[in-house]
């Protein structure tokens, strides 16, 4: 069963995730800002981590950098959660490690799909193939 | 010793050795005794034949003695003695051996060296040839020998001495020979200058046969004496009785004798001898050397008769067309001398002198040509008992200048030798008397020059006119000896004293009352430069009878008026007064032409000197206006002074200065005793006086206006007792007329040139005083205006020099930069703003602890040359404006994140709630669809808050002013932010008990303070108490809301009312917040404003008025 843990200040945004993901036969654990999002990631170590960028205190990004800092929590995959439309804010969070970004507002009916999917790849050990794509598509967008 | 060994070696042998050595001696002499023994005499032979003639007897002695066994006198050495003795002589021979032939010779050297002596010590040229006879006849080994002079004026020789075997022959002196036409063998040896001999003299054609038939010589030499390249005479040698072949070292030793003898006879011969020529030579002497040349002829006179055996002797000079004076006279005892009554009558010198020849007359009574001569006749000269009569004119150099004459008391003819004795006389006297007239006429010289000399001494010492003057009375005094002088000169059309010297007072009185205006004679001298001298005034009826009467009073008899040299029309004069009488002579009139022209040069040299003076002390006075004026700044300070300045220029008494306005002359400065009056009156500018300046521009100089009507009339001044105008124009740069400057004298004068140029010059710096007290005005008024703009510019403006230094640093600069002027000016801007202005439109530079941004724009400053000067920058503080900027583009992505936030939950749960495959529960439903509402609302207050900040900008908000009440108010917003999930935070209410109502609009009032309530939240995260409270503080409702939080930075308190700026971009909001309370509480007349301190929390504070309606109870005393 997938494990995901929602790091995000907006309760509404939590619940949205977490019924859907649910729904998809997810377990879904939660954390209203970073500090507790990182404890509760060394913890349980999920699958998958959705992080919200913008959070009052730690924001996502140096949530991030602290996970990938610590061997136990390394390994997880990050798919930051971003209300910024700038190209440079979703590279940011590839540049620091994360493998996928979601863009707000987004369809909560395909956030299980992209976990999914997600997880498929780095089971197959495409991970990094699967960053690179994602520069690669914002490298595109941002040529537009 | 025996006897016998005695006579042996003591006197035989000693004998024979001195026998030898006399032999030996003497055959020694034989070679020179051949060779002179024509020429020994016996004497020298004596001597040579000693040496021979000893020897022989000594050796027959000596052989005797040798004979006899028997020593001389018994005894050997008497003897030895004897012989050694005798020895001496031969042994001194042999030690003298190389000069042996002298015993033959020095007798005969001495005699020719006595001879020769005899012959240069000779007297006279008589002497002379006799001696050189004698030695010619000695020398040639003949009978006779003669010597002739050559005379070349007469080409005659002449016989001077012959001597015949020791006689003189006295016909010889008699002899001459005419060197031309009579063949003779003096001749022969003249013409050819060469020696020769005739050895048959009867046969001979180139001697005088009748000189051979008188002296009776067979064989004859002549040899020609030479004296500076000339012949001067010719030694003849002749043999008597026999003919003599002369070889040639007769003729060489006769020419030997020629040459010395030569000179001699020249020398001798140039010596006057004779009575007639010693008297001549004496004479001629005398006259070149006596300066006193009548005693000399006095002297004279008397030789010269006394040598022609006359009984009167006299000299008469003059010119031929004049009278003749007697000079000098001599007459024997008895005799009347001449005098003026006879003197003209002197026929045969007047004769002389007339026909310029010498007149001689044996017997005057049958002479014809006196006779019928105009010359006077005979009567005159019988009369004073003369009867021969010898007169020769005097000529010197061609000119006749007298005759000289002499008189015998009987009848008889003048030789030749008498003629030619007073013809000579007559020329040595003619060159006495032209020396002593040059030495008269070069004393008179002298005396000018010395009169000169006075003159030029006295005049050269003084400078000034007045000085001058009075020297050139000096001068004139003493160059011609007067008691007193003075100097007149013109002076408005007459003659006035102008300088004296020794001048007693009531001659110098009534000169100054116009005396010298009494005498036509002397206003004629003066208007026609004549020289005019009185021999005496007292009755010269040329002069006014105070004339004549002051001579006698003052103490002088003659007056020499010498007019000075002048270019005007009337000459000055000086008068020189004489205690005696005192006639002019030539000298005087040389002497005054010179002291006019000294005193023409001395008055023009003094009136150079007074220009130059008068022209430097006005260049000093100029300098010092001038330089005083270069410094006044203001023109109307420059007016002030320049008419201050002005007469003391000149001298005069009053300078104003008319200012061109509107077509007049308007009267702006003026200076002077009672011409302050004049200060504002305007003339036209068409008018006379400054009126004319005005028009011609050029200098208007009036002597006397004031006695001219129309001119009075016409100048403000003049009516102040003024009349003496000097004007000029005042000319400015661009040669647009400034003005008029004009000076007054109150008496009349005539203005000299370079008073006018000095007032020109004065003018003109006036004119440049005033250009630059405008111009500095201008550029000063330009230069304020220029600072008040760049103080007051809102661009910061900042210029630096070549060096980069700071010379300007504006206000605008100051705010921009946060430095003060003062600390920037003259450091560069690396040290002031830690950055170079320069190169580079956007410059960051720190202000305080921030970072300010300055927009730069440079430019060159030029100095008029065109030489870079330095540079300007003019910045703007575009920090806000960047910052604006960049919070624009903040707010663009924080509207959309804000905006994203609730679009996603209400997007998101929408299309959870559409999901077909999960079934959601009722509750689960509720959920959803309250989050889609909340956040429907939530962006409907974002869009709200974006509305009401669009209104703030463009004016439109709407505020609905109402008395409101502060605590229900205050509590609802509180207790919603409860609600909201201020989870950590403690709210404290402080709010007063009795009612409170603020005069605002109650939905703004609840915006802003719900926004100050999120904002205390949201930045304090740790929690802790947010205090909001509302109090009454005089006229204004007083809110609080604080909170423990972050608090603010000192250097953002002032940023967080700005639109867009969020404290910390990460926490979301729109940064409006702030920006839209403040406008609100702006736009309800109140205003709002922050206190806070880092790590302790703000406090946000904001007062609105009381509302009036409940203000009426409980309003402020």
């Amino acid at each position: 069963m997938t494990r995901v843990l929602v790091i995000d200040d907006e309760a509404p945004i939590r619940l949205l995730c977490r019924v859907n993901l649910e729904a998809e036969g997810m377990q879904v654990s939660e954390a209203a800002d970073g500090p507790s999002g990182l404890e509760k990631a060394r913890a349980e170590t999920p699958d998958v981590i959705l992080l919200d960028v913008m959070m009052p205190g730690l924001d996502g990004w140096r949530v991030a950098e602290q996970l990938i800092d610590d061997p136990s929590t390394r390994g997880i995959p990050i798919v930051f959660l971003t209300a910024r439309a700038e190209f440079r804010d979703r590279a940011k969070g590839l540049d620091i490690g994360g493998v996928d970004y979601i863009t707000k507002p987004f369809n909560p009916l395909e956030l299980a799909p992209l976990v999914r999917d997600l997880l498929d790849r780095i089971d197959r050990g495409e991970r990094d193939q699967l960053r690179h794509e994602k520069l690669a598509d914002l490298r595109a967008l941002m040529e537009e | 010793m025996t006897a016998e060994q005695q006579a042996i070696y003591l006197n035989a042998v000693p004998l024979l050795v001195l026998g030898a050595a006399y032999l030996a001696a003497g055959l020694s002499l034989v070679p020179a005794l051949v060779r002179s023994r024509g020429a020994l005499r016996e004497l020298e032979l004596a001597l040579a034949l000693v040496f021979p003639c000893g020897g022989i007897a000594a050796i027959v002695f000596g052989a005797l003695v040798l004979r006899d066994g028997e020593p001389v006198g018994g005894s050997g050495w008497p003897g030895f003695v004897a012989i050694v003795l005798a020895l001496v002589p031969v042994v001194a021979f042999f030690v003298r051996f190389r000069e042996r032939t002298l015993i033959l010779t020095a007798p005969g050297i001495a005699r020719a060296a006595e001879e020769l002596g005899r012959l240069r010590s000779a007297e006279t040229v008589e002497e002379a040839a006799h001696a050189v006879a004698e030695r010619a006849r000695e020398l040639a080994h003949v009978e006779v020998a003669a010597v002739a002079l050559i005379d070349e004026g007469t080409r005659t020789a002449q016989g001077l001495a012959m001597i015949d075997r020791g006689e003189e022959v006295d016909w010889f002196r008699e002899v001459r020979l005419d060197l031309d036409r009579e063949p003779s063998g003096i001749a022969s040896a003249y013409h050819d200058a060469a020696a020769f001999a005739v050895y048959d003299a009867h046969a001979s054609k180139r001697v005088s046969q009748r000189l051979v038939e008188r002296s009776g010589v067979e064989s004859v030499a002549y040899v020609p004496m030479l004296a500076a390249q000339q012949v001067v005479g010719v030694i003849v040698a002749g043999s008597v009785g026999r003919k003599h072949a002369f070889d040639s070292d007769d003729l060489a030793r006769l020419q030997a004798l020629a040459a010395e003898a030569g000179p001699v006879l020249e020398r001798l011969r140039a010596r006057p001898h004779g009575p007639r020529e010693v008297a001549v030579a004496r004479l001629a002497e005398q006259v070149r050397t006596d300066a006193d040349l009548d005693a000399v002829l006095a002297g004279t006179m008397e030789e010269v008769a006394t040598a022609l055996d006359a009984d009167r002797c006299f000299v008469r000079l003059g010119n031929p067309d004049s009278e003749l004076t007697l000079k000098a006279q001599w007459f024997a005892a008895g005799l009347e001398p001449l005098d003026g009554s006879n003197i003209a009558r002197l026929a045969a010198s007047n004769l002389a002198m007339r026909r310029n020849t010498t007149v001689a007359i044996s017997d005057v009574a049958t002479s014809s040509a006196l006779r019928d001569s105009p010359a006077g006749g005979t009567q005159g000269i019988l009369e004073l008992g003369s009867r021969a009569v010898l007169a020769t004119p005097i000529v010197v150099f061609g000119e006749l200048i007298g005759v000289l004459a002499v008189h015998r008391t009987t009848p008889g003819v003048w030789s030749d030798a008498d003629v030619s004795f007073l013809e000579a006389l007559a020329g040595e006297l003619g060159l006495g008397i032209h020396t002593a007239q040059l030495i008269v006429e070069n004393e008179r010289r002298l005396e000018i020059q010395r009169g000169f000399y006075r003159i030029a001494t006295v005049l050269g010492q003084p400078l000034s006119l007045a000085e001058t003057l009075d020297a050139l009375a000096q001068a004139a005094g003493e160059a011609f000896g007067g008691v007193f002088s003075a100097v007149v000169m013109p002076r408005a059309g007459a003659l006035h004293v102008a300088g004296a010297h020794e001048l007693p007072d009531p001659l110098r009185a009534a000169l100054e009352e116009g005396l010298a205006e009494e005498s036509d004679a002397l206003r004629l001298a003066s208007a026609e430069r004549r020289i005019l001298a009185s021999r005496a005034v007292a009755g010269d009826e040329r002069f006014s009878a105070r004339w004549r009467s002051l001579g006698p009073a003052c103490g002088f008899e003659s007056l020499l008026v010498v007019p000075l040299e002048s270019r005007e029309d009337t000459a000055g004069l000086v008068l020189v007064f004489f205690g005696e009488e005192r006639t002019l002579r030539d000298d005087d009139v040389e002497l005054a032409r010179h002291l006019a022209g000294a005193g023409r040069g001395a008055l023009e040299r003094s009136a150079l000197f007074e220009a130059e003076r008068t022209s430097r002390s006005l260049a000093q006075q100029l300098a010092r206006t001038g330089s005083v004026l270069a410094t006044e700044l203001d023109p109307a300070a420059v007016l002030d002074e320049v008419v201050e300045q002005a007469p003391a220029l000149l001298g005069t008494d009053a300078c104003a200065i008319r200012v061109v306005d509107a077509g007049d002359l308007v009267v702006t400065a003026v200076a002077g005793v009672d011409a302050e009056t004049a200060l504002g009156v305007r003339n036209d500018a068409a008018g006379p006086l400054s009126g004319e300046v005005a028009q011609s521009r050029r200098p208007v100089a009036v002597a006397d206006a004031a006695s001219d009507p129309a001119l009075f009339a016409s100048d403000a001044l003049l009516p102040a007792g003024f009349t003496a105008y000097l004007g000029v124009p005042l000319v400015g740069p661009e040669g647009a007329l400034h003005g008029v400057m004009s000076v007054y004298g109150r008496h009349p004068r005539a203005w000299r040139p370079e008073e006018i140029e000095a007032l020109v010059a004065l003018a003109v710096n006036t004119s440049a005083a005033l250009s630059n007290a405008e111009l500095y005005q201008r550029v000063a008024l330009e230069k304020e205006r220029s600072a008040a703009i760049l103080e007051n510019i809102g661009d910061g403006i900042v210029a630096v020099d070549r060096e980069g230094d700071v010379v300007l640093w504006n206000r605008a600069a100051e705010a921009a930069t946060g430095v003060p002027a003062s600390e920037a000016l003259g450091r560069d801007a690396q040290q002031i703003l830690g950055r170079s202005l320069s190169g580079s439109t956007l410059v960051p530079i720190r202000r305080g602890g921030g970072e300010t941004w300055l927009s730069v724009t440079e430019a060159t400053m030029r100095d008029p040359a065109g030489d870079v000067s330095g540079r300007i920058f003019a910045f703007r503080d575009i920090s806000a404006d960047r910052f604006v900027e960049e919070m624009k583009t903040e707010f663009v992505s924080t509207v959309s994140h804000e905006l994203r936030g609730p679009l996603t939950s209400i997007y998101g749960f929408a299309e959870t709630l559409l999901r077909e495959d999960v079934a959601f529960g009722d509750e689960e439903r509720k959920t959803f669809l309250g989050y889609i509402t909340s956040e429907s609302e939530r962006l409907t207050r974002i869009v709200d808050a974006l509305l009401s900040v669009a209104r703030l900008d463009t004016g439109d908000l709407q505020v609905n002013l109402a008395a409101t009440d502060v605590q229900p108010l205050v509590n609802d917003v509180v207790s919603t932010a409860r609600e909201n999930g201020g989870g950590g935070h403690r709210f404290v209410l402080d709010l007063p008990t009795e009612p409170l109502a603020a005069e605002a609009d109650a939905e703004k009032l609840r915006q802003v303070l719900s926004h100050l309530v999120d904002n205390a939240v949201k930045y304090s995260p740790e929690g802790g108490r947010v205090t909001v409270a509302a109090r009454r503080k005089n006229d204004t409702v007083e809110f609080h809301v604080a909170d423990e939080g972050h608090g603010i930075p000192a250097a953002e308190r002032e940023r967080i009312f700005r639109k867009f700026y969020r404290a910390d971009a990460d926490r979301g909001g729109t940064g409006l917040g702030l920006f839209l309370a403040q406008g609100l509480v702006n736009a309800m007349g109140g205003r709002i404003w922050v206190e806070s301190a880092e790590g302790e929390g703000s406090r946000f504070t904001f007062e609105l008025p009381v509302a009036r309606v409940l203000a009426g109870g409980s309003g402020p005393s």
